[in-house]
């Protein structure tokens, strides 16, 4: 399959920190999730991949365009959704003035076609019915709503989303992994996330990043295979294990590397996450 | 790219920062009509500074132009950041040319200098702002850099009359026999500044010293 997003050796440093350090990856069509913890180079990436800001080194093309070109670039925001960590807006707009305004910026001139448009993303995301009321007015999870509605105007072929479901109470969350989910059909999702559930019911593919740098890229069950025999259950919490918790059980839920005769347990993709990041030299909350 | 301006001219004229432009200009309205409110008699001396005052209190107005709380979710977008925000420099200039009508106006006539070098100094400084502005845009990520560069700005207009050296004097008195010279310095300034104006606006494919 042909990838929509091809990168190679992306590098960029924030004044002494190296925020992105030789990243290469492969995107195709389907929801990729990109994990880590804070301060890993997630939203720099994001940012880079949605030009927003260049990279110091490296190189990458969306859908064949190369944004290293005045032209690439503009070709590439053409077919570009972008969901920031903090969209922002102008809060006396309507959800509707508000994504016809971002599609004229995606330069959807024609009158008729872009209201059009901007209605059937509005439907898209559920906010039909709240379209002419001013964005200060809406609730945080419409808000994120809007600005995933903003993302998804003019049909992007690439989607990039930075955490968006943070800040929403579970059913906003569920609500959102339904719009992503659909969002995926037949395009490709890059979305950042802390929330290994997110990844787990929604990506075909899962992208590590620590330190600025790619620790894994795989499947979901191909992370979650790397704690295969490495949870475990005990009584007290084993001081040889990474990352130890009572769960509501009573008993500690332990990973890391058992002692013999230890009662495994299944593992889950946030356990085959937090080993990665330790592997890395990354330190494990317990 | 001319039907992309003329639909985005009624949503971004929305978006400007209205309040602190009206603030300012309310402001320098109300310093120009201060002598006729008061009946006070300036001198020449006097009427000069307080145009120039006025046109820092309408600058620093202009600091929050590129204003924008949408700026993260808008930023790679097809349309170009420079025409982005020359559009809102265009939909200013005409509000802002009026009110630095009025505000000549509204200054004593017998004590109002060259209205042609006054409005030069006045344009250095507004120009001063938006290139400030633009620099900002480029250099940070914040959506809202306005209060940094009116209070750089601020800074700026109290420091260059203090720091500038006799040899290029650009505050001088009306009559001085080095007015022309320092009104060339000014033009001088505003082409620096809308230099700067340009490349601040100017979205960089690679990443160099400026980003």
């Amino acid at each position: 399959m042909t990838p929509t997003v091809s990168a190679s050796g992306l590098s960029l440093r924030h004044g002494g920190t190296r925020a992105l350090d030789d990243v290469s990856l492969r995107l195709s069509a389907g929801v990729t999730g990109l994990l880590g913890p804070n301060g890993a180079g997630k939203t720099t990436l994001l940012r880079v991949l949605a030009t927003a800001v260049p990279a110091d080194r490296g190189s990458f093309t969306v859908l064949g365009h190369d944004p290293g070109t005045s032209r690439g670039r503009q070709e590439v925001r053409r077919r570009l959704g972008y969901l920031p960590q903090t969209p922002g807006f102008h809060p006396d707009f309507t959800a509707f003035e508000f994504v016809d305004y971002v599609a004229i910026l995606k330069e959807l001139t024609d009158r008729a076609a872009r209201h059009r448009e901007v209605r059937r993303v509005l439907d898209e995301v559920g906010l039909g019915g709240v379209r002419g009321k001013r964005i200060r007015k809406l609730s945080g999870g419409m808000r994120q709503r809007v600005a995933l509605a903003a993302a998804l105007v003019g049909d992007p072929g690439f989607l990039v989303l930075d955490e968006p479901t943070v800040g929403l109470d579970p059913e906003q969350r569920m609500r959102f992994r339904e719009l992503i989910a659909q969002a995926g059909e037949g395009r490709t999702v890059l979305l950042s996330t802390h929330q290994t559930e997110d990844v787990a019911m929604l990506c075909h593919r899962v992208v590590v990043l620590a330190g600025g740098t790619v620790r894994f890229d795989g499947t979901p069950a191909e992370l979650t295979a790397r704690a295969a025999g490495r949870v475990w259950s005990s009584t007290e919490r084993d001081p040889g294990a990474k990352a130890g918790w009572r769960t509501g059980l009573g008993t500690f839920r332990n990973v890391g590397d058992p002692p013999a005769g230890a009662d495994l347990l299944e593992p889950t993709l946030e356990d085959g996450y937090l080993l990665t990041l330790d592997g890395a030299g990354t330190e494990v909350a317990a | 790219m001319r039907g992309v301006t003329g639909a985005l001219a009624g949503p971004v004229r929305r978006t400007l920062p209205w309040r602190a432009l009206g603030a300012a200009g309310t402001l320098g309205l109300l310093l120009a009509g201060a002598p006729a409110l008061t009946g006070a008699e300036p001198t020449d001396g006097q009427t000069l500074v307080l145009l120039r005052g006025i046109a820092l209190t309408g600058a620093l107005g202009l600091a929050f132009l590129l204003d924008d709380p949408a700026r993260h979710l808008t930023a790679p977008v097809p349309t170009r950041r420079p025409a982005r925000q020359a559009l809102r420099v265009a939909l200013v200039a005409p509000p802002a040319a009026l009110w630095w009508t009025a505000v000549l106006l509204l200054t004593p006539s017998g004590t109002r200098p060259p209205v042609g070098d006054v409005t030069l100094e006045a344009a250095v400084i507004c120009a001063l702002a938006l290139a400030g502005a633009t620099v900002a845009v480029r250099l940070t990520d914040e959506p809202r850099p306005g209060p940094s560069v009116a209070a750089a700005l601020l800074l700026a207009a109290v420091l260059a009359p203090l720091l500038a050296p006799e040899s290029w004097a650009l505050f001088v008195p009306p009559g001085d026999e080095r007015w022309a010279a320092a009104h060339d310095r000014w033009a001088v300034l505003l082409c620096a500044a809308l230099v700067v104006a340009a490349v601040g606006a100017a979205e960089p494919l690679r990443r160099g010293r400026l980003r």
